[in-house]
């Protein structure tokens, strides 16, 4: 049904914009970059492991853990999600919120230490 | 006039897109924005309570011997006997003091159980496998956008059912997870690991994720079934494998934080 009304409209028309229908036009990036990010990303779950079987448990760990964390979702977000191809101004509506909320986890896991005393 | 020759899209003059992207794009990208701060909020409230509870000392882990692989069924339980850690490994360690109510406990401890290694001690394995799985069906589901993207009709449909095959791995894989949790005696309000909120945790926030990976395979069905009836080729573009795809990396993304949150950290 869409479909028919779709054959008579341009869906990529910039002066006759229609919010229904438009889309931007793509074009593809490759499969090398996807690829070479997924081998980053294993590399990166296979060094939090060894850490976690290396290192002594402490407050030092987990911030290696956390940035690992947010290396991870740099790439996830950057390539996966093709944020690095959208206009500047659409990712940081995205990611400054987000940095505002790391702040928050890691003021929170400090504060929480505080209420052992408490118990 | 000079204006024509410029593009709406280069300097923003209202009537079309500032940011580039659709209506139902932007969209996506505000509700996983909010799906987001749900997550963080759940985190965070680990974060706070985890820390509100000492952690496992390092000697008390260590006065156990227990090296990676070890057989704990022949270290702990009567000989000849085939039994569950929740009848001897687990009350072994109660009875040390390892799992008590008031420090959390170490979770190479709690998640070293693998599928047909029955008895022996690998912890991490199970979880990390997990997350392979699922950074793996992110790849494919990202193969099926590439695909969209060049109008390839066929290469989306084949990249579409591995990520279904890969999010039913995943969900399988944690149906595993809490049926050995919920039988070394885990509940919601009670558990023999430690304080009764480890096991609430961990059953809200895995649930809440496994959920979304729930829908998510559901969406990808859809999809898969949409652009096999030719929808998206009448349609002109394929954006919606690219919607759909942002909600299945935002599941992979979620992931990331809960392992390193609750079995690393």
């Amino acid at each position: 049904m869409s479909s028919q009304a779709n054959k008579n409209v341009d869906i990529h028309d910039e002066e006759n914009y229609d919010p229904t229908v438009w889309v931007p036009k793509v074009n593809s990036h490759g499969t090398s970059d996807i690829w070479n990010r997924f081998w980053i990303l294993l590399g990166l779950t296979i060094i939090d492991v060894g850490f976690y079987f290396i290192l002594a448990p402490g407050m030092i760990r987990n911030i290696i853990f956390i940035v690992l964390g947010i290396v991870k979702a740099w790439f996830i977000v950057g390539t996966f999600m093709h944020m690095k191809h959208e206009k500047k101004g659409l990712s940081y509506m995205i990611i400054f919120p987000m940095i505002l909320i790391i702040f928050f986890l890691v003021w929170m896991m400090y504060e929480g230490h505080f209420w052992e005393t408490f118990k | 006039m000079s204006t024509q020759t410029i593009s709406k899209l280069s300097i923003w003059r209202g009537g079309n897109s500032p940011f580039n992207v659709s209506y139902g794009k932007l969209m996506m990208w505000v509700f996983l924005l909010s799906d987001a701060f749900t997550f963080s909020s759940l985190l965070i409230g680990y974060g706070a309570i985890r820390y509100s509870y000492p952690s496992t000392e390092v000697s008390q882990i260590e006065s156990l011997e227990l090296s990676f692989g070890e057989n704990i069924q022949e270290k702990f339980a009567a000989p000849g006997v085939d039994a569950h850690h929740g009848e001897h490994f687990i009350p072994a360690l109660r009875e040390a003091g390892i799992f008590n109510e008031l420090q959390w406990p170490s979770p190479d401890l709690v998640f070293n159980h693998f599928p047909f290694a029955h008895g022996l001690h690998l912890p991490l394995i199970f979880v990390s496998l997990m997350t392979l799985i699922l950074i793996l069906s992110s790849v494919t589901m990202v193969l099926a956008v590439e695909a969209g993207q060049r109008a390839d009709k066929k290469a989306v449909g084949k990249w579409m059912f591995w990520t279904i095959v890969g999010g039913f791995m995943f969900l399988s894989c944690q149906a595993w997870e809490w049926t050995n949790f919920i039988t070394a005696g885990a509940e919601p309000m009670s558990n023999p690991f430690g304080p009764p909120a480890f096991a609430a945790l961990f059953f809200l926030v895995t649930g809440f994720h496994g959920f979304h990976v729930f829908s998510g395979v559901v969406l990808n069905v859809i999809i898969y079934i949409n652009n096999f009836k030719g929808t998206y080729e009448a349609r002109g573009h394929y954006e919606m494998v690219e919607k759909v795809g942002l909600y299945w990396h935002f599941v992979d993304l979620v992931w990331v934080f809960v392992f390193t949150f609750f079995y690393l950290i």
